[in-house]
């Protein structure tokens, strides 16, 4: 075993190859635990923005849910065919997620009423 | 190439384009969709940060549009983020399928650009309230 390899977690030889990265059940979890961070920074926009204006942050927080579904594995087992429709989908569920909550997010910065030095007090 | 080719290299015709060619081994349909959703969440990092600028940091004594000036590009580059994630998506499922070599990615640029951008502009907003 080289330095590198025994200093790198995701360095992979032949036994890793076979359990770990060879595993595409790992990289579906990996996926779905991804899919759940990006639920829970979409929770933390809408906290934040639930402060200044509850109707915005509750939008925003009614799509975590959403993106928590969408990031759940399927129960009866997707085909390896299906998992390119089924991406398309989801990815621009996320698109259209972020770039609302990116509109939402500047009409309250530019007209939304402010409390300017919160972070100071 | 022209503008509505690279467009229509960068935007799916709908799904059937995205199952042209053979399928790609999972773990890198798995990858690439872990790299998108990283991407995503950096760009509501931008919004968050922005809207944090404008919404709750202090005035800045003589220049009062300075928390917008610092926090709207922010949120605008979020958005910017997010669609732009869409398209390499896009692009880099489909040389996947085709078996082509990957594209080469245009975010890390953004992002670079972006940071770099902003704290110019915050070392000037800085300077101005501070010194004049």
């Amino acid at each position: 075993m080289t330095d590198h390899e025994a200093t790198d977690p995701e360095a992979t030889g032949p036994e890793a190859s076979e359990t770990d990265e060879g595993d595409a059940g790992l990289a579906l979890e990996r996926t779905s635990l991804s899919w759940t961070r990006t639920a829970i920074s979409f929770a933390a926009l809408g906290g934040v923005m639930l402060k200044d204006n509850v109707i915005t942050g509750l939008l925003v927080l009614a799509v975590v849910p959403l993106i928590w579904r969408l990031g759940r594995p399927p129960r009866s087992g997707l085909p390896p065919s299906g998992l390119p429709t089924v991406g398309a989908i989801r990815i621009r569920a996320i698109t259209a997620s972020v770039v609302g909550v990116a509109l939402l997010s500047l009409l309250i910065a530019v007209l939304g009423p402010s409390v300017p030095g919160a972070l100071h007090r | 190439m022209s503008r509505s080719g690279r467009f229509a290299a960068w935007w799916p015709r709908g799904t059937a384009d995205l199952e042209e060619g053979h399928e790609p081994d999972p773990r890198f349909t798995f990858a690439n969709e872990r790299t998108f959703l990283a991407w995503s969440r950096t760009a509501l990092a931008l919004v968050v940060a922005g809207l944090g600028i404008v919404q709750l940091l202090p005035p800045f004594p003589r220049v009062p549009a300075g928390r917008h000036l610092l926090g709207v590009p922010l949120i605008v580059l979020g958005a910017v983020l997010a669609i732009v994630a869409y398209g390499e998506w896009v692009r880099n499922q489909r040389a996947l399928r085709r078996g082509d070599p990957l594209p080469r990615s245009v975010m890390p640029w953004i992002l670079a650009a972006t940071i770099a951008g902003m704290a110019i502009i915050s070392a000037i907003v800085l300077l101005i309230s501070a010194v004049r």
